[in-house]
């Protein structure tokens, strides 16, 4: 059955060792919404998150496939309920004098944060679920969204998935 | 030790403490540096090949006869990227192969020098891992993972890229105090692979599974040869009566005059193999993929039967046909576990009903000529004890079901990749991985006239390979797939051949062409009193078949047996 699969890497911190793994994802023809990555606690390894609409068996194939990659450390999969994702997006947005009371009130709705704020537009940081995020989205394209920046999903696995980052 | 060496006498010195002792290869620009030091070694003998793809397939040849690691050597561009075919064949078939290709120094890098390109990233998906060294302190760390990891688990192909200036480097003297990433490598590879996991149980279920199957059927593929496991195939066979069938690349790992071996399933494989599977119950696929030439259509495959799935790469389990019982490890390792459990049976009444699907093979050969007879006769001029390395084709096949194989891994193919013209430079490979040992290659006009540059490599080496050509004027293969799925239009498949005679005879060897039955026993004869490498070219008829056939994407259960059942296809 389809449902949202998260595939967590850990891999060594070197552009070979992401382009080894973003490669093995497009060979194998793999079904990626979103990847995103980023340094961990431990120096010199970088945690790859992909996120992906699959059954368990096809993201358990991607979690082995990438385990095997020289450079990765470990590489697990878990479905998204039992983990924890988020996701920002930034958002330049523009409203015209009359409506900017009523694109403030968007951004308090969503709890979002204006961290920019020029004359005729603003920059909105998003935080939360794609979903969280796609529907903020939607709500701000009632005004004039000139850019959006979104980081792709970050996850990590609840108690009994927990892996360690410690280099053995 | 005062002196300090340079990178190349570095490299060379690694690779003798690896156990090597050959090298194919071809020098150049950006590799000139290693060959300055290759003569102060000679414990590394280099053979000089015609073209880097013969380097890559010779290397290739090389591992798949010795089971260590070949090596090829080629210079930066033009080198590099010839070897590519030649990785990506050993990669499909998981051959332990190391390629070293030279890289424009690192001060010319990324920006479009002489002769440079990004091997790395051109070989990204068909090696299993490469590198590229930036600094001459980790050469020796780099050679050492680099033939770690080509030949642990399921072995593949590793290349090293050296830049020009990196192979004179000098060692510094802080050489000690580096840290080496290749460490670093090594211990997560180490960490990332675990050694067998087969969970608490999977051996009795295996063994009840085995014990109590009606109509169970061993599939052996290429893991048995990589694993050697032949004498543990025997046993489990020979225990429980279970009839052996064995992949295209399983070939050679059970011998073909024992009762119990059934043939090749398939695409070509015989009716009554394939039947076979169909009707099993239970499969004990050992090392193999399920390729699709291999199940044909995935829905009809073998639907009422159970998989016991030994194989030592777990993302091949369930990648292709679900399983009952996975046994994940080397294949020798998982049979020595499981054969205590495995209890004596027989199968004598499933295998009186396989005997009932034995269907006569129509093969339209030319009654006097055919491949059987030619591969008879190399067959007894050898007493059966040579290797046969075939290229791709109409040939393979035919060379894949008609030769009577008896050693363990005695039949060395391109079977993932299907590369034509691997016979030829593999050959040589393997005829200096088994010095002293007959080794024929047979090609067909197609594959052969696509590295038979490489008779010079043999004449000058002195390779003593015997060359097979079947001559029928077309890309047979592919004449056969336009004859029966589109609509006998031969386009671009009739080719022409120069004189093969007097093409042996330009390079210095001996040459031979058959045209006759009664001609084939002294051509035979005569090649293999040869001392050097030899050539024969067979005239076989020229429309002839490889039968059965499934047609692609049919079910096994749907095979072409013959002319008769030749469907056209409107034009």
């Amino acid at each position: 059955m389809s449902e949202a699969q998260t595939v967590s890497v850990l891999l060594e911190d070197r552009l070979i060792t992401l382009t080894r793994a973003v490669g093995l994802i497009r060979r194998r023809h793999l079904p990626v919404n979103s990847l995103a990555i980023g340094p961990t606690a431990t120096p010199g390894i970088s945690r790859l998150t992909i996120m992906m609409q699959s059954d368990n068996a096809t993201a358990e194939r991607a979690a082995q496939h990438l385990q095997q990659m020289i450079g990765v450390r470990a590489a697990i999969t878990f479905p998204s309920l039992n983990g924890v994702a988020r996701e920002l997006a930034l958002v330049k947005v523009r409203a015209s004098a009359d409506r900017y009371v009523e694109l403030l009130d968007v951004v308090q709705l969503y709890n979002a944060v204006v961290i920019d704020d020029a004359i005729d537009g603003l920059i909105v940081e998003l935080t939360g679920s794609e979903a969280f995020v796609l529907s903020c989205i939607r709500a701000l394209e009632r005004f004039d969204v000139v850019e959006v920046a979104r980081s792709g999903t970050v996850a990590l696995a609840t108690a009994n998935n927990l892996q360690t980052e410690t280099v053995t | 030790m005062t002196e300090s060496l340079t990178g190349s006498q570095i490299l060379c010195r690694a690779l003798i403490e690896e156990g090597v002792d050959t090298l194919f290869g071809y020098p150049g620009g950006a590799i000139m540096p290693f060959y300055h030091a290759l003569p102060e070694f000679p414990g590394l003998r280099h053979v000089l090949v015609r073209h880097e793809q013969a380097a890559a397939h010779a290397a290739d040849g090389y591992a798949r006869a010795s089971g260590k690691a070949g090596v090829c050597v080629a210079t930066s561009g033009p080198g590099a990227t010839n070897l590519v075919t030649g990785l990506a064949t050993a990669h499909m078939d998981n051959t332990p192969v190391v390629a070293i290709t030279g890289q424009v120094a690192r001060a010319m890098m990324g920006r479009d020098a002489f002769q440079e390109t990004d091997i790395i990233g051109i070989t990204q998906p068909i090696t299993k891992h490469s590198r590229l060294i930036e600094d001459v302190d980790e050469i020796e760390d780099a050679v050492r993972e680099a033939f770690h990891v080509a030949q642990e688990g399921r072995p593949g192909p590793v290349l090293l890229d050296i830049p020009k200036d990196v192979q004179n480097q000098r060692v510094s003297g802080s050489a000690g105090e580096r840290v080496s990433d290749s460490t670093l490598g090594r211990s997560s590879r180490a960490a990332a692979v675990p050694p067998s996991r087969c969970p608490a149980g999977s051996f009795e279920e295996a063994a009840r599974l085995i014990a109590t199957a009606e109509r169970p059927l061993i599939m052996a593929g290429h893991g048995v040869l990589l694993s050697g496991a032949y004498a543990e195939l025997r046993v489990l066979a020979e225990r429980t009566g279970i009839p052996v069938i064995t992949t295209l690349l399983g070939i050679s790992g059970f011998p073909e005059a024992h009762p119990l071996h059934l043939g090749m399933p398939g695409m070509h494989g015989e009716v009554h193999v394939n039947r076979a599977i169909q009707q099993s119950d239970l499969i004990i696929g050992l090392g193999l993929r399920f390729d699709d030439r291999v199940t044909g259509n995935l829905a009809g495959f073998a639907r009422g039967s159970k998989l016991i799935h030994v194989e030592r790469d777990p993302s091949e389990i369930g990648k292709n046909v679900p399983v009952a019982v996975a046994l994940v490890g080397d294949v020798r390792e998982v049979l020595c576990a499981m054969l205590p459990l495995v209890e004596t049976r027989h199968c004598n009444e499933w295998r009186r009903e396989i005997a009932g699907f034995v269907r006569p093979r129509d093969e339209s050969f030319r009654a006097d000529l055919s491949p059987q007879a030619i591969l008879d006769a190399i067959g007894e001029s050898t007493e059966g004890l040579c290797t046969i390395v075939s290229d791709v084709g109409q040939h393979q096949m035919w060379v894949a079901k008609l030769f009577r194989y008896q050693q363990p891994n005695s039949h060395i193919t391109s079977g993932g990749l299907g590369t034509m013209g691997f016979a030829v430079p593999a050959a040589m490979g393997v005829a200096l991985a088994r010095p002293g040992e007959p080794v024929w290659a047979i090609s067909g006009d197609g594959g052969f006239q696509m590295n038979m540059q490489e008779i010079a490599t043999m004449v000058q080496e002195e390779i003593p390979v015997k060359m097979a050509v079947f001559n029928n004027g077309y890309l047979g293969m592919v004449r056969q797939w336009q004859q029966f799925f589109h609509g006998r239009r031969y386009s671009a498949t009739p080719i022409w051949s120069p004189n093969y005679v007097k093409l042996a005879e330009a390079y210095g060897i001996a040459g031979y062409r058959v045209e006759s039955l009664d001609q084939l026993e002294s051509a035979v004869a005569a090649a293999v009193a040869e001392p050097g490498p030899a050539l024969v070219e067979f005239m076989i008829e020229q429309e002839a078949n490889v039968f059965p056939m499934i047609p692609p994407g049919g079910s096994l259960s749907e095979p072409i047996e013959g002319e008769a059942a030749t469907p056209m296809v409107p034009a």
